[in-house]
């Protein structure tokens, strides 16, 4: 018997119990809707992150955070569950302990490779106003690290880091908002930040221009990026009437690495910054801990979508055994005009692969109409200030791969029942009514 | 049959050239103390006990006797659908524990043909297509197929009917198209296990005129099992069995002819 004529007679066999047979179907179809469902949940994000890097991201920039202080905050994630009592250290107090101090920078600055190391202080503001209408909106400014940090500016340009002015990045809408017009409009444009005095609680204003407006991204969180100057005025509001030592505490860093070193160099330098005491982090370590979290509710998915493929695995096994038990004396007649065992095991294998592969077909038919009806809403709905991100993607080999894992899962299903038909004694199987 | 055609080995060397002359043709299927037994010790039964026979090319056979006689079962061993317990069978000049599967199962197909009281179609399936069966377990393409079909439900005048579901048509009909499955493969015996057994006189002597048209006209050898005696009649040798022995055999004058 031809290949082909088996491939052709096990696709008919298959209709000759339609709902049987579409039942089977619809389960491997739940499983593998599943799997590709959340894959393409997976590529989408990571595609779009990937996307983001390379516009925004900045290579050679590096952050630092007081190893002390990355503890408290895995053990507050951990709801402190994780270890006892710890004992008092003397020699440095709590504050001094999550605080990066002067001789700490002094050490950073001396690694091998960091080019610069910037402190950084958390600056806060309340509102941003401009004179073309009273209406004030919140903002949540950020001192911007270093100019290697790419921001995906849409209109005029990235602020002048070191410059004397006052300058700010604003994002997409402010410009309409605060009554600009457009975002050409509000580039050069005054506008005015409230800032609380942290002693007093009174708000004042400090002014600043805006040189540039940004693209939304998942990146930007949301922040406005500040220069030094601003940054400073802000902080000169924010420390008012407060001693300076409060205005000095460090506890936070940014550093700028020579890219030249690679990889290795990298490694070589956030090891010795963990000699120190301290943490450093990069956009992608950033990223790759957002990426790590994904993965393990992707997984959840995946396992999901792995037990619904078991569960029609043994619907496969179920169905064909109906259909040998059925088909007993077509088989007997086979094996008595000369079918061999092999052929028919081979028979009955590919019925097996044929429903694992209409099954598995039929998911990514229905995850392609599901992209083409979720991803335009996604993208209008809570993804509408993450533009470029579409949120199911899906990758044509890994499809073929999982294809081709189904139609295997579903042949492994499919040869306890295959090998019973193969082994049917031909005058048993013609005797049996 | 091809293998007997150039017989080896054992055969008798007056066999190996066929003489039309003398109507003596060479011996095709034969068994030696061929023993079928069922169940174990206590429940051991005897189905076939020490049956020797030889059938040569051309012949029509009837095994005949009642029912639970045996008669089947010694079809089966024959046919090499079965294997007995003891004893020798012989195809052409091998003996047949000693062929490969793969060579039994292409002998079946391409050598054999059946036909059976039950006709054992694919109900659902057309006429055509159950014709096409053997052809299709052969590996013959879909268009040589076709026409070697339509060729064998012309000769059992049923080609009107080729596009007919199998289950729509009436008994005689079915053993009809059974037959013309039986002929498709061009095979030189022909295997009937109570061909008439589930249809009426009328019917039942088209099917048998048709089963003695093969013999005569294709050279085709018959082994009709039957309990039939005016069936058994017909063809040129009966054999007769009993408890899974032979009784007697019998040999008709006229072959093939009517009633
Ligand atoms: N698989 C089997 N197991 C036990 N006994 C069997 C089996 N097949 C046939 N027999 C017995 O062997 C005897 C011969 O059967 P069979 O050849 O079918 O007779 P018949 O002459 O009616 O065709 C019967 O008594 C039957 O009961
Ligand atoms: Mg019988």
């Amino acid at each position: 018997m031809k290949l082909w004529d088996i491939i052709k007679s096990a696709n008919s066999n298959l209709l000759r119990n339609k709902g049987r047979t579409f039942l089977t179907i619809l389960a491997i179809f739940i499983g593998s809707f599943t799997i590709i469902l959340t894959s393409g949940i997976r590529t989408g994000v990571n595609d779009y992150i990937d996307v983001q890097l390379n516009s925004v991201g900045g290579e050679g920039y590096i952050e630092i955070m007081p190893k002390a202080m990355t503890e408290i905050m895995s053990s507050q994630m951990s709801l402190g569950s994780s270890s006892g009592p710890q004992e008092y250290n003397p020699d440095k107090n709590s504050l001094e302990m999550t605080a990066i101090s002067d001789s700490d920078l002094k050490k950073l600055r001396n690694i091998d490779g960091i080019e610069s190391v910037k402190p950084s202080q958390q600056i806060s503001a309340e509102y941003i106003v401009s004179s073309k209408n009273k209406t004030k909106f919140v903002v949540t400014p950020q001192a911007l690290p270093s100019d290697r940090i790419n921001l995906d500016i849409a209109t005029g340009r990235l602020i002048d880091i070191n410059g004397d002015r006052p300058e700010i990045n604003i994002l997409p809408g402010y410009a309409e908002a605060l009554g600009f017009g457009s975002d050409e409009g509000a580039v050069g444009q005054t506008v005015r930040i409230g800032v609380v005095e942290t002693a007093t609680m009174k708000t004042r204003e400090v002014e600043a221009t805006v040189a540039g407006v940004m693209n939304k991204s998942i990146i930007n969180m949301g922040r406005s990026w500040v220069n030094v100057a601003l940054e400073g005025k802000i902080l000169d509001v924010m420390y008012t009437n407060l001693p300076d030592s409060y205005r000095d505490r460090v506890y936070f860093a940014t550093a700028e690495w020579d890219t030249s070193l690679g990889d290795e160099g990298l490694k070589r330098i956030k090891d010795d910054m963990e000699k120190l005491g301290y943490v450093g982090m990069t956009f992608e370590d950033q990223v790759g801990m957002f990426k790590t979290f994904l993965d393990a509710i992707i997984l959840v998915f995946t396992i999901f979508g792995g037990v619904a493929l078991l569960a029609a695995s043994i619907g496969i096994i179920n169905t064909l055994f109906m259909a040998v038990q059925e088909r007993t004396r077509e088989i007997g007649l086979s094996k008595a005009m000369g079918l061999g065992r092999g052929k028919i095991f081979l028979m009955f294998s590919v019925e097996a692969i044929a429903l694992g592969f209409w099954g598995s077909a039929l998911g990514i038919g229905m995850a392609y109409l599901a992209r083409a009806i979720v991803n335009p809403i996604a993208s209008d709905t809570f993804l509408k200030d993450l533009p470029g991100f579409n949120l199911l993607q899906f990758d044509l080999k890994w499809l073929a791969g999982l294809v081709l894992l189904v139609m295997m899962i579903a042949f492994l299903a499919g040869t306890l029942p295959a090998r019973r038909a193969a082994k049917k004694d031909p005058i048993e199987a013609l005797r049996y009514e | 049959m091809k293998k007997s055609k150039q017989p080896r080995g054992k055969a008798a060397p007056s066999q190996a050239v066929p003489s039309r002359t003398s109507g003596i043709q060479p011996v095709i299927i034969a068994t030696k103390n061929l023993t079928k037994i069922y169940g174990k010790k206590s429940a051991e039964f005897k189905a076939l006990n020490g049956i020797n026979l030889e059938i040569r090319r051309g012949e029509s056979v009837a095994i005949i006797g009642k029912s639970g006689s045996g008669k089947s079962t010694l079809m089966h061993c024959l046919a090499l659908l079965d294997a007995p317990t003891k004893g020798e069978i012989f195809i052409g000049s091998h003996l047949a524990t000693k062929l490969k599967k793969r060579r039994v199962n292409r002998l079946r197909n391409k050598n054999f043909g059946f036909v059976f009281q039950q006709f054992f179609m694919n109900a659902r399936d057309s006429v055509l297509s159950n014709v096409e069966l053997p052809l299709k377990i052969a590996g013959i393409r879909h268009r040589e197929r076709k026409r070697r079909a339509m060729e064998a439900l012309r000769i059992v005048e049923l080609e009107e009917k080729a596009k007919s579901r199998a289950n729509d048509l009436s008994g005689g009909q079915k053993q009809r198209v059974c037959i013309a499955r039986a002929i498709v493969n061009n095979p030189s015996v022909i295997f009937a296990d109570e061909p008439t057994g589930n249809l009426d006189s009328v019917t039942g002597a088209r099917v048998e005129d048709l089963l003695f048209q093969m013999n005569k006209e294709k050279g085709i050898t018959l082994i009709i099992v039957t309990h039939d005696e005016d069936l058994a009649a017909r063809c040129s040798r009966q054999i007769h069995i009993k408890d899974g022995k032979i009784l007697s055999e019998t040999a008709s004058t006229v072959k093939g002819g009517s009633k």
